[in-house]
């Protein structure tokens, strides 16, 4: 059970990585990237360090994606 | 041709990869070297010899003391490559244009309400560091998004206010200067930089350290992240 788990959340991580490279705007990539940070999250909790857990939540898909929204509102939305 | 050249090149590039990952141990294995050595010394005496129960804080702050004092230098050089970078040559035009402030009442309403209790959070994690999950960098990751979604919510000039000027460099500069004190404590009453007291009755001084290390850290990353965010978000 729990390892299925663990395979479903590194398929996630794997899309999630390749769905980013690909999109072509820049919004839904932040957003997507966040996602990225947020199973990342969980996997260190399942792996047993919460400490890492809290700071790539916090961080990871926190802050981080915060300031490549305001960098996204400052520049262009589309990659060329 | 091209992608040919690529794909060989991959491959090429993967054969010695594969056959390094194919040499370690097993993953898991309690008779890795990772798990016999140090790992199993810090486990057994970083409570009592460290002074914190937390073993994760005890490595990062103690025995790894160093690594943690660059990498706080690192975000605080961040920072001053953002301020650097984007206040170039323009430092007064972050007052022409003001975009008025149009939040829905439900998310103004929702963050006020959350507002002290993500700050108490904050603070439970920054001092909680050495007994529980958590520490300086994420309390001080939690107050710095709170400062930003008060941005958000209050507008940009109300919310600054919750950094004020005249310490705002020493609170920016919190961190790497709360580890140089600690490290100058140490070097005066130990003879090493970083050096805790190592005599079993001082534990208190080692845990009283390292809880000034992480509210240090907190503040200033605190502080360093509400400040990237407010330059970049200021004169659009």
């Amino acid at each position: 059970m729990s390892q299925a788990f663990d395979i479903v959340l590194l398929l996630l991580l794997i899309t999630c990585a390749i769905a980013v490279i690909h999109t072509k705007d820049l919004l839904a990539a932040a957003i997507i990237f966040s996602t990225y940070s947020l199973v990342m999250c969980v996997i260190w909790q399942l792996r047993g360090a919460p400490d890492v857990a809290m700071t790539e939540a916090a961080v990871g898909a926190g802050v981080t994606t915060v300031l490549f929204l305001v960098a996204i509102s400052r520049t262009a939305r589309r990659e060329k | 041709m091209k992608k040919a050249l690529v794909a060989a090149l991959l491959i090429l590039a993967a054969i010695p990869l594969l056959l390094a990952v194919s040499e370690l141990p097993p993953h898991g294995s309690a008779s890795n070297a990772t798990y016999t050595h140090v790992s199993a010394y810090y486990l057994e005496h970083g409570a009592e010899e460290a002074g914190a129960e937390n073993i994760i804080t005890d490595v990062i702050l103690n025995y790894r003391g160093f690594d943690t004092n660059g990498e706080v230098t690192v975000i605080f050089t961040a920072l001053a490559a953002v301020l650097a970078v984007l206040l170039l040559g323009d430092a007064s035009t972050a007052t022409e244009d003001k975009p008025s402030h149009s939040v829905s009442v439900v998310v103004s309403f929702i963050v006020r309400l959350l507002a002290p209790f993500i700050a108490m959070f904050a603070v439970y994690v920054i001092i909680n560091g050495h007994i529980s999950p958590g520490g300086g960098f994420q309390g001080g990751t939690i107050l710095g998004a709170l400062a930003i979604v008060l941005t958000l919510v209050l507008g940009e000039d109300e919310a600054r206010r919750l950094l004020p000027e005249r310490p705002k460099p020493w609170l920016q500069a919190a961190a790497p200067l709360t580890f140089i004190g600690i490290g100058l404590a140490g070097l005066t009453d130990t003879g090493f930089y970083l050096g805790f007291p190592t005599a079993e009755a001082l534990s208190w001084i080692r845990t009283m350290w390292l809880l000034a290390i992480e509210i240090g850290i907190g503040v200033g990353g605190a502080a360093i992240i509400a400040s990237i965010f407010w330059t970049m978000e200021a004169e659009r």
